[in-house]
């Protein structure tokens, strides 16, 4: 009952924590945001960290750390926030192949996802966006020699950046299968979307082929395994923006300090304080109830609702920490050199990822028995 | 990081241990949604039972042993609760603000000779004390008191007006806050006294309120109006010496401000919601079909979960002797908070028969729904509303400020 971090969770703290400092600072990350930096020029600092291989088993070259050690990475990582693949293809595609792919899938796959040579995106939600097996309506058509895959994919992460895509398609009924396809294979076409979202593309799939040992598992239908991975990965991502959470925080928090009107710092008043009270708020409930979460998926506990609830409240309050930080810093709080509309992009664009609040909320309504 | 205790085989031990004691001892007192209905004849027992645990120091588990306390780690005192949550007390299994709060002042701001005379009734139950804080003209302004207590050789002599007062069934003792000196500057102008109750010159009078809830057994049933004319209190009881009482007050509010809920359980009132919710119909048809009691019933979990959460992030870190600065306000605001969008959700649930008072066939839970919809609202005003704990979050968390308010001192 300590809830505190162990000794190994300071040191991988502190290690993201000099990657922030060498290789995503403030400067570099509005640049990212501005499109005057490529997004994958910090691949490489951030493979050689380890952090990509963090869920991935030992015998699959990863490191085999638990949820809670991701948790701990991943928070930090949410505090720049730094962009890209890593969580995409390091966490939701790493659980996706361990869930769903056969053992030769995943000894073939894990270890570049692990060493970032291979950066795997989770191709699941369509025009009808949704996280339920029924929103899934992209079909594969059994062929003689494997299966075709023609549709629209919407809303994928990094998929711009990915080497290979890991797309549900309904492979009969409503059997839903995952297939690994590289990007390179003939009618796939990948683009980010252009907007408030980021990172988030348009993945279109016209007649590609691929083989039967595309298929994870072999399985024709693997919706439960992956809605277990897709478990998983939510409560990392859950922590990622407690991290988020965190940095808009310490920015309020700072800029009650300097900021001056009506000669004294603006925090005097008792208005901008309780904007800076809700946002605490906000973090506290997201931060323990993920750490719970975490510990539970760690410790073989029934996980359902903690992870369910961690994820609404993570967020609700990163979107609505973001509406107060605005309110704080009023026109600063736009300029996209002073850097809190990188959290606010990004608080838009995880809001649905991997389940909307309101998603959340329902899922833990079925899990407490209601 | 770890959100359980890992039990040895010592504490397992002390549990067994405990476990047949409460067995033997424990008091069999029917549970009472409104805690004003607590009998004479019950309170004489739940007293008796609090002598027989203050005997072993198992009354306050984790004060010192040398003062009448326990002496005992937070994982023991953690495990004692526990058992005695078993039979539905908490500790104290009555209500009294002696041993949480005031005595811990005692302990921090008493000369040795005030320990030794004021420590061990309190922590062995021989008293129950109640806070006299707030005055008609002071209520989240504490430090604006009026009541007196001017010195008059070796006594004081206290004239003035509390409310909102303690509980039903008298108590044997209060402390409370007094202007020892009229011209001295603001914060500067108090005392600390602890007054028998049995003085020449009291009146004890019940107020007629909404509600008056606290924590189940320990709730205290009503509160009170305590008139002060002339009353001779030794110059001995005053703890912390004079101009001092706001700086000893600050070492029970820094508790009462969140630091006060025990670790034990998850709120009780999220089983009989759901339970109600399971088994209920309109229309014919099951109240879990539609799908906006779903999503309140959600947001009534949230809200007990995220107030557990924090109350126990708050424990387990006091355990532990970490510095709590922000944490026990944000604990209490959310508390205070949730109580009432919790009390919204059930009444969006249950509609009207939320409000149906028991006994009566027509109310839920045996009548705990109804009082949870009375005590939400009274539970926004004791120990500091909701404002008050948004200042001192604000304070310790220093927006605004470089330099952070600093916490009372607890030891």
């Amino acid at each position: 009952m300590d809830l505190l971090l162990n000794e190994q969770q300071r040191m991988l703290q502190s290690t993201i924590q000099d990657l922030l400092r060498r290789d995503f600072t403030k400067e570099t990350l509005v640049s990212i945001d501005a499109g005057t930096v490529d997004v994958e020029q910090g691949w490489p600092a951030l493979a050689s960290t380890g952090l990509l291989g963090s869920l991935v088993p030992e015998e699959h070259g990863g490191v085999g750390g638990s949820f809670s050690d991701a948790g701990v990475l991943f928070e930090e990582l949410g505090r720049g926030p730094v962009p890209g693949a890593h969580f995409s293809s390091g966490v939701f595609a790493s659980l996706v192949l361990r869930g769903c792919g056969s053992d030769e899938q995943q000894a073939a796959h894990l270890p570049a996802i692990a060493s970032g040579d291979e950066v795997s995106a989770v191709a699941v939600t369509e025009p009808e966006y949704g996280w339920e097996r029924g929103d899934v309506q992209l079909v594969a058509e059994r062929t003689s020699n494997g299966y075709t895959l023609s549709g629209v994919k919407l809303h994928v992460p990094d998929a711009t950046q990915a080497t290979h895509l890991l797309v549900a398609a309904r492979t009969s009924g409503e059997n839903v299968g995952l297939f690994i396809v590289p990007v390179d294979a003939p009618g796939v076409a990948c683009r980010t979307l252009r907007g408030l979202s980021t990172g988030l593309g348009e993945v279109r799939l016209d007649r590609v082929a691929v083989g039967e040992d595309a298929l994870l598992g072999g399985a024709s239908d693997s919706w439960d395994a992956f809605e277990r991975a897709m478990l998983e990965a939510t409560a990392v991502l859950s922590a990622y923006q407690v991290g988020g959470l965190e940095s808009v925080f310490q920015m309020c928090l700072e800029y009650s300090r300097t900021r001056r009107q009506f000669q004294q710092p603006i925090g005097r008043f008792q208005r901008v304080q309780d904007h800076i009270i809700d946002i605490v708020n906000h973090l506290d409930a997201a931060r323990w109830t993920t750490y719970e979460a975490l510990w539970k998926l760690d410790t073989g506990r029934p996980a359902e609702s903690g992870v369910h609830m961690a994820a609404a409240l993570a967020s609700e309050g990163y979107y609505l920490a973001c509406n107060a930080a605005h309110d704080v810093h009023a026109g600063v709080g736009i300029v996209r050199e002073y850097g809190l509309t990188l959290h606010t992009r990004m608080s838009r664009t995880l809001y649905h990822h991997l389940g909307s609040p309101r998603y959340h909320r329902r899922r833990l309504a079925g899990a407490l028995g209601l | 990081m770890d959100f359980e205790l890992e039990w040895t085989p010592e504490q397992d031990a002390f549990r067994k241990e405990a476990r047949a004691w409460i067995e033997a001892n424990a008091p069999n007192i029917p549970d009472h949604p409104d805690p004003a209905n607590l009998t004479r004849e019950e309170y004489e027992l739940q007293r008796e039972f609090g002598r027989r645990l203050g005997a072993k120091g198992w009354l306050y588990p984790t004060m010192p042993a040398e003062y009448g306390g326990g002496g005992l780690s937070m994982e023991l005192a953690m495990a004692l609760e526990e058992e005695l949550d078993r039979y539905n007390m908490p500790l104290p299994p009555y209500y009294d603000t002696g041993g949480k709060l005031g005595g811990v002042a005692i302990l921090v701001w008493g000369t040795e000779e005030q320990k030794a005379h004021f420590l061990p009734m309190i922590l062995r139950g021989e008293i129950r004390t109640w806070q006299l804080l707030t005055e008609p003209e002071s209520g989240s302004d504490l430090a604006s008191v009026r009541t007196t207590a001017i010195r008059d050789g070796d006594e004081y002599v206290v004239n003035g007006t509390k409310i909102f007062v303690g509980s039903s069934h008298g108590a044997e003792y209060s402390w409370m806050i007094v202007v020892t000196d009229p011209d001295a500057p603001r914060h500067e102008n108090l005392g600390w006294l602890m007054m028998p109750m049995d003085l020449p010159g009291i009146t004890v009078e019940q107020m007629d309120l909404l509600f008056v809830g606290g924590e189940r057994g320990a709730a205290s049933g009503i509160k009170n109006t305590v008139y002060f004319d002339n009353v001779r209190v030794p110059a001995f009881n005053l703890v912390g010496g004079e101009g001092n009482g706001w700086k000893v007050a600050g070492t029970h509010l820094e508790i009462e401000h969140g630091l006060l809920r025990s670790a034990v359980r998850d709120d009780p009132l999220t089983e009989r919601v759901f339970d109600y919710a399971r088994n209920a119909k309109r229309g014919s048809r099951p109240l879990l079909d539609d799908q906006d009691v779903r999503d309140r019933l959600v947001d009534f979990y949230i809200d007990a979960e995220v107030t557990r959460l924090l109350h126990f992030r708050n424990y387990a870190w006091r355990g532990q002797g970490r510095q709590l600065t922000y944490e026990g306000a944000q604990a209490y605001l959310y508390q205070k908070r949730g109580q009432l969008s919790k009390a919204r959700a059930v009444l969006d649930v249950m509609g009207p028969q939320a409000l149906v008072e028991a006994p009566d066939d027509w109310a839920v839970a045996g009548g705990h729904v109804e009082v949870h919809q009375r005590g939400a609202i009274v539970d926004q005003h004791p120990g500091g509303t909701a404002e008050i704990q948004r200042v001192i979050i604000a304070r310790r968390l220093g927006i605004g400020r470089e330099v952070r308010e600093e916490p009372g001192r607890l030891r």
